[in-house]
């Protein structure tokens, strides 16, 4: 008898585990949609109509940053609740309640997308996963999203309950470091995600119903951003969390400090969201003075990831020390290379650091004009949501699919090859992504070869670009087959009983030396809710004022056959003075 | 060897991200090197690695150690 995760919590493991196979499919989907519009837009391989291009670019973009990294991350934060607080959720019936209604959501979402690919519907959802208005769903794609946010909603509660429940057992205990993390996270979400359900259940729903005629098209997008930047820090927090709470254990270590792990979460409650306008540096109708003061929070927000990164690399030198490391740079050569888990987690973090610097690039007001819609962009979001979270979650997988389903890991040495498969694939394709931006090639563009206009190359030539990017995605794709190699044959696999146990990183300097005011959450998340109304209500206002609630006037459509003649007339008219009016600029010009 | 497989196979992987900047670094001072050139420079890199790894060190007859 072990005791891993599935021993101590057979009911919840089945709820991660669920949520763990929801994620995958999600990536596994992602992943084919991932290298046909690389061998696409790269004109490796070009099997579909380009008209298709948007389709495949929204089932990527939806199913591999809605679906995989979000039931990812509510199975880790149920292992995380559970076993920081050692005990299980309240009512497991609940559980698969939020549970079954993201599956139901995302469903939803995801088969309206599809249906884009066949003419047998009119249904179609090709709006790519920032549904920037005029680009219009069928309802049942918001709906989905409604839903499935509805469910992460519900698990936050889950998670709240279980905390409650056992403060009232605990009443003098400091909340234990994971959950803490859960809850900081959660109550982030919260706040970030009531942008984009404002943006679907005022706007866009009911204009994708017909119920209104229009909308305004900034304030969507600002609310859409309103949530998403803060969702960045959704799927990163989870990954920040493994990097705390996972790495320092698998490196042989402790973690170096508990209270600067709490600050680094706490700084991301309050700093996420009054950010979001650094995604609209180049939108006309919002004054240069707001997008300064989300810069200003975005250069904050910088912080606590160099704090994350200092700890981090500080735990995992305690580990190697731990181990029988020696010397300055020597301590390196102990880490457990030879451990999926911890190699992946390292890589991935690396490539963070990269992802860091180019980040930076985007944040800045006046460079981020150069880099602007670029494929400067996607080759920086690879590096981050790409792989310093989905290289983290993969590779936290070889630890948690064992903990969850009782059956050891089919193949470490092919888990090995895989995260450094991936990092190399990401490697070559997100440098090419990176320089093809700077050359001015756009992204969301199924054919970004022009006649009679080339792209200057400052160093080879874009076809060679083209071909590491085509590489790049290759590789990764294997990568892909060999993650679910690995998580097929660890499902076939027996039971075993000599499992790890569950557990966690311990800390070197635990929650006792953290102050007691880092506990307070309705402290920290009424200063976040006061940020974002310093951000968020002057560029609000002025949007609705210039734009109007629902758009700028809407003329009103004919609709009697008299009023049918008049605008007829009224057209003409018009129409005929504009003719002559240009004629006679016209004519003035060539005298 | 010096250092265990694995660590060698993250090695080896080190030699992508550095052959591809150094690519861009290189013609700031105007060394255009092609892409034959590069991937000819990348498997001396990796050669000289893995003779630096595989050389038995003093004492060590050639017995791999296991970490
Ligand atoms: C097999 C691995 C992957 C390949 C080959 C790949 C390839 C690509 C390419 C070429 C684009 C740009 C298309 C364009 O702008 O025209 C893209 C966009 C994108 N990718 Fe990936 N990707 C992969 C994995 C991932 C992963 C793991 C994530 C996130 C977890 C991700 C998230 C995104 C997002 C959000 C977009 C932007 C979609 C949009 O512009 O609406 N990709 N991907
Ligand atoms: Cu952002």
């Amino acid at each position: 008898m072990s005791n891993a995760y599935i021993d101590e919590f057979p009911a919840e493991a089945r709820i991660v585990r669920a949520a763990f196979y929801s994620s995958f499919l999600a990536l596994a989907l992602g992943g084919v949609f991932g290298i046909i519009q690389t061998l696409h837009r790269t004109d490796f391989l070009r099997f579909m109509d380009s008209v298709d291009y948007y389709t495949v670019l929204t089932a990527h973009g939806v199913f591999l940053v809605i679906s995989f990294t979000i039931f990812f991350l509510v199975g880790i934060f149920t292992w995380a609740i559970t076993t920081s607080l050692d005990r299980g959720l309240e009512d497991i019936r609940f559980s698969w309640g939020w549970y079954s209604l993201m599956a139901v959501g995302i469903t939803l979402t995801g088969v309206a997308i599809l249906a884009g690919f066949t003419d047998a519907t009119d249904i179609s959802a090709s709006v790519l996963f920032t549904f920037y208005a005029p680009l219009q769903a069928h309802p049942m794609f918001y709906l989905g999203l409604v839903l499935f946010v509805v469910g992460t909603w519900l698990a936050g509660a889950d998670w709240f309950r279980s905390w409650l429940a056992w403060k009232a057992e605990n009443p003098d205990e400091r909340i234990p470091l994971p959950t803490f993390m859960v809850l900081t996270t959660m109550l982030m979400w919260y706040i970030a995600t009531l942008g984009v359900a404002v943006a679907i259940l005022a706007f866009l729903l009911p204009w994708s119903l017909g119920w209104i005629d229009t909308v305004n098209p900034l304030l969507t997008r600002t609310l859409f951003w309103f949530f998403g930047h803060p969702v960045v820090y959704f799927w990163l927090m989870p990954a920040y969390m493994m990097w705390y709470v996972m790495l320092p254990k698998i490196s042989g270590g402790k973690l170096f400090s508990d209270p600067l792990a709490r600050v680094v979460f706490v700084l991301f409650l309050v700093l996420s969201v009054p950010t979001g306008i650094h995604h609209q540096y180049l939108d006309p109708g919002i004054a240069e003075g707001f997008k300064f003061i989300a810069m200003t929070n975005t250069m904050f927000l910088l912080l606590p990831s160099l704090l994350t990164a200092f700890t981090v690399v500080a735990s995992m030198e305690h580990g190697a020390r731990q181990r029988g490391g020696e010397g300055y740079l020597g301590w390196l050569k102990a880490l457990p290379w030879r451990d999926p888990v911890f190699t992946g987690m390292a890589l991935a973090g690396l490539m963070f650091a990269a992802a860091g610097f180019s980040g930076m690039i985007n944040a800045g007001m006046n460079i981020n004009y150069l880099v602007h819609n670029t494929f400067w962009v996607v080759g920086h979001f690879h590096l981050t949501v790409g792989t310093a979270v989905a290289l983290t979650f993969m590779a936290v997988t070889y630890w948690f699919l064992p903990q969850v389903t009782g059956r050891a890991l089919w193949n470490r040495s092919v888990a090995l090859g895989q995260v450094v498969l991936w990092f190399i694939g990401m490697t070559f394709m997100s440098n090419a992504m990176h320089r093809g931006g700077l050359l001015g090639i756009p992204r969301r563009t199924a054919e970004p070869q022009y006649e009679g206009f080339e792209f200057e190359a400052a160093v080879g030539s874009v076809a060679e670009l083209d071909a590491q990017i085509a590489l790049g995605g290759v590789l990764l794709t294997l990568s892909l087959v060999l993650f679910f190699a690995n998580v097929i044959g660890t499902a076939l696999n027996g039971k075993s009983d000599s499992l790890p146990a569950n557990g966690y990183a311990e800390t070197l300097s635990g929650p006792e030396d953290a102050p007691l005011v880092l506990d307070n959450l309705k402290l920290w998340t009424a200063i976040a809710v006061v940020l974002v109304i310093f951000a968020y209500t002057f560029p609000l206002l002025s949007i609705i004022e210039r734009g109007g609630l629902f758009g700028p006037e809407v003329i009103p459509f004919p609709l009697t056959l008299e009023s049918v003649t008049t605008v007829g007339i009224a057209l003409e008219t018009a129409a005929t003075e504009t003719v002559d009016g240009a004629t006679l600029a016209l004519v003035g010009v060539i005298r | 060897m010096r250092i265990s497989k694995a660590a060698l196979l993250v090695v080896i992987a080190f030699t992508v991200p550095i052959l591809v900047e150094l690519r861009t670094v290189l013609a700031w001072v105007n060394v255009e090197l092609t892409v034959l050139e590069s991937v000819t420079l990348g498997v001396a890199m990796i050669l000289a690695i893995l003779v630096w790894a595989l050389w038995p060190e003093n004492g060590e007859s050639g017995h791999s150690s296991t970490r």
